[in-house]
């Protein structure tokens, strides 16, 4: 039975429409575990746009098929587009990316995949130095990134691996982040001086 | 005040005969011009003017010390202030290159920043250096990845960069575009781009260019193309103006002349005086046929036959470095005159200071300030009467010649003989009350005030000045 009452969610939406923030803050067994969750929101024009795409190919495979009747290239053709297609619209588009920030154990990076699979990553709280907020340039756009600093790498690892949240949403997880890692790092220090 | 005319040049005089006009700072009162110094006073000052609780004792005490006046002065400015821009600086050349135009860029943005403004600078990235770092003082760099490709240009590609400048400018909220250097295709792309979303913008043409040769005329077209539409210019001499108005055909009123300025903290003379036994003649810059390096190599040899005791000390590398070493094996000179290859910037100073004159035979100079820097070093300086050059520096501080050898020779003599009147600290004295870069910065500030307060276009009049130039510049904008 799940004790409703110590679950408090803040929803955050933006003009944009296109992500969803949500901020898990578990009262109860699990207190000290906080989730911050980017979902993607599924716009309807668009999936009516795709389905649409969908059938004109379908459409212009049969025309070949008709006017060629080379049956064995257009179907291996058409399947091998299908194929290309379902991969990139359901089998690698991302429902949701999360951020479970455990304060003295770690950080659990999720990222949910419209095929049901679902990636996960841990960070041990120790080998995170810092989190930071990046500004990336590249030759079209300008966009920020969270992303943390490990202890003895020399590349840094980015949160979101496949979204771009907006910066307001990625400044309260940054915040809870540096918090975390703060706490950690008073403790550490406090066990290095005692040796 | 009138920025075009100053009080003591007059367009006319300017063909070599007769006075040289020169450009000093309008501010009359000795102001600390050391950016150090500036920094501490104005951060203090800033601190008073936010928190008037901090009391007009502390005031009281800042006035009665010896640079009271000067803080006055400031303070009066800091309260009257205008509106503060929020400017984005736009070249190819920036940081961590070196030159005339990037330390322009880099000294500007520094004051105008402490006067209060906002001030970002767009250029391409260098090497592994890209994204955004930032410099002192806050000042926020974009080093967009896109690979330059001749003489440290972006590719020009018409529409490729306008995504990412409109991003920055949505991003920082700029209010105004400023654009350097005519040679710079960034520049010209993101004044295009900036007209187009409606932006004030501002170009600073830093060069003389030609009329006659096929680079030149392909560079004049595309310049009356992107300053069709400009709202104001700056140029840093009054050649350098009437230059620029003949190449754009931008009316004269539109363009502002300020000159460049120099860093008189970094470039301070000698502790003592050097010796006149030995006269030591320095030549700093880039060894290129532009900068009269064959000058060089034909003044050099009869200079050393005509006064046995000169000794020259070239500073600088280039292309035409090979003929220096061979003038100095054909007439055995090893000793006399002493080469040091390549200088870096924070070395400049301490070549400068170990001579008495400073040569520049520059053929074409809008500004040059070199000569500045060796003014301030208090060397007494010998240069080609080209461009902007006598508009620099008082009769008294430089001897001009014309840029033929023998003339370069007599003037060399010339001032061979004016060196013992000259006193390195007080010339650098001078140099402090002649130019500083926060005198350029509050001059650039009205000019800043002057663009904003143009009417703002909508596309069609805006689209109409490019009408001037032809079908095919109308056409190409109606593509996009």
């Amino acid at each position: 039975m799940c004790n409703c009452n110590s679950l408090r969610m803040t929803m955050v939406t933006f003009a944009n429409g296109r992500y969803t923030y949500i901020h898990d803050d578990h009262g109860g067994p699990f207190q000290a575990v906080d989730s911050h969750h980017i979902v993607v929101q599924r716009i309807s024009t668009r999936r009516f746009l795709v389905y649409i795409a969908t059938l004109l190919l379908l459409a212009n495979a049969c025309n070949i098929l008709m006017l060629k009747e080379n049956y064995g290239a257009v179907l291996l053709w058409s399947i091998v587009l299908g194929f290309f297609l379902a991969k990139s619209l359901y089998w690698k588009r991302v429902l949701k990316e999360s951020v479970v920030v455990m304060p003295t154990l770690g950080v659990q990076l999720e990222t949910h995949y419209g095929s049901g699979r679902i990636v996960r990553r841990f960070v041990p709280m120790g080998k995170i130095l810092r989190s930071v907020l990046n500004e990336c340039v590249t030759p079209v756009t300008c966009y920020w990134s969270l992303a943390f600093i490990l202890r003895g790498e020399s590349e840094l690892m980015l949160v979101f691996q496949e979204l771009r949240p907006p910066v307001k949403m990625l400044v309260p997880i940054w915040k809870a982040l540096c918090a975390a890692t703060e706490s950690k790092e008073n403790s550490y220090t406090v066990t290095e001086d005692s040796h | 005040m009138d920025l075009m005319k100053s009080p003591i040049s007059s367009t006319g005089k300017r063909n070599g005969q007769g006075s040289q006009s020169f450009l000093p700072s309008l501010l009359p009162s000795s102001f600390p011009t050391s950016t150090v110094s500036s920094i501490g006073i104005l951060g203090r000052l800033r601190k008073l003017h936010q928190n008037p609780s901090l009391g007009l004792e502390k005031l009281y005490r800042h006035l009665t010390t010896g640079v009271g006046n000067s803080i006055f002065l400031v303070i009066f400015t800091d309260v009257m202030g205008g509106p503060t821009h929020r400017i984005l600086m736009v070249s190819d050349f920036f940081y961590p290159n070196f030159g005339g135009v990037e330390n322009h860029i880099y000294y500007l943005s520094q004051c105008l920043l402490k006067l209060g403004h906002w001030v970002v600078v767009l250029t391409h990235a260098y090497g592994n250096r890209s994204g955004v770092r930032y410099m002192t003082g806050g000042l926020k760099v974009y080093y967009i990845p896109w690979r330059p490709f001749l003489m440290q240009n972006t590719l020009p590609t018409f529409y490729g960069t306008l995504p990412i400048i409109r991003t920055i400018l949505i991003r920082e909220k700029i209010s105004l575009v400023h654009g350097h250097q005519a040679f710079s295709t960034l520049c010209h792309e993101a004044l295009m781009h900036a007209r187009t979303m409606g932006y004030k913008v501002v170009f600073t043409d830093h060069s003389l260019y030609g009329f006659a040769d096929v680079g030149s005329i392909h560079m004049n077209k595309v310049l009356q193309f992107t300053l069709a539409d400009v709202n104001q210019a700056i140029c840093v001499s009054h050649t350098s103006k009437e230059n620029t108005v003949l190449r754009s055909g931008l009316p004269p009123e539109k363009v502002f002349v300020i000159p460049n300025a120099v860093d008189t903290a970094m470039f301070k003379p000698a502790r003592s005086r050097l010796s006149y036994d030995k006269i030591i003649i320095v030549v700093v810059s880039r060894l290129v046929y532009r900068k009269g390096a064959d000058l060089l190599v034909e003044v050099i040899p009869e200079v050393c036959r005509l006064c046995p005791n000169v000794h020259f000390i070239i500073g600088g590398d280039g292309p035409k470095r090979v003929r220096l070493e061979e003038m100095r094996e054909k007439h055995s000179l090893q000793d006399r005159v002493e080469m040091l290859g390549a200088v870096p910037h924070a070395q400049v100073q301490s070549v400068l200071i170990s001579g008495h004159i400073f040569l520049n035979s520059s053929l074409t100079e809008a500004f040059c300030i070199a000569i500045l820097e060796a003014a301030s070093c208090g060397l007494l300086t010998v240069s080609t009467r080209v461009g902007g050059v006598p508009e620099v520096l008082p009769d008294d501080m430089i001897v001009l010649a014309e840029p033929v050898p023998s003339d370069m020779v007599w003037a060399i003599k010339k001032a061979i003989h004016m060196l013992p009147q000259i006193d390195p600290q007080e010339m650098h004295l001078r140099m402090k009350d002649l130019y500083s870069w926060y005198d350029v910065a509050r001059r650039t500030e009205v000019v800043y005030d002057h663009a904003l307060k143009c009417s703002d276009e909508n596309l069609l009049e805006h689209l109409s000045r490019y009408l001037t130039f032809g079908a095919w510049a109308v056409s190409r904008y109606w593509n996009w």
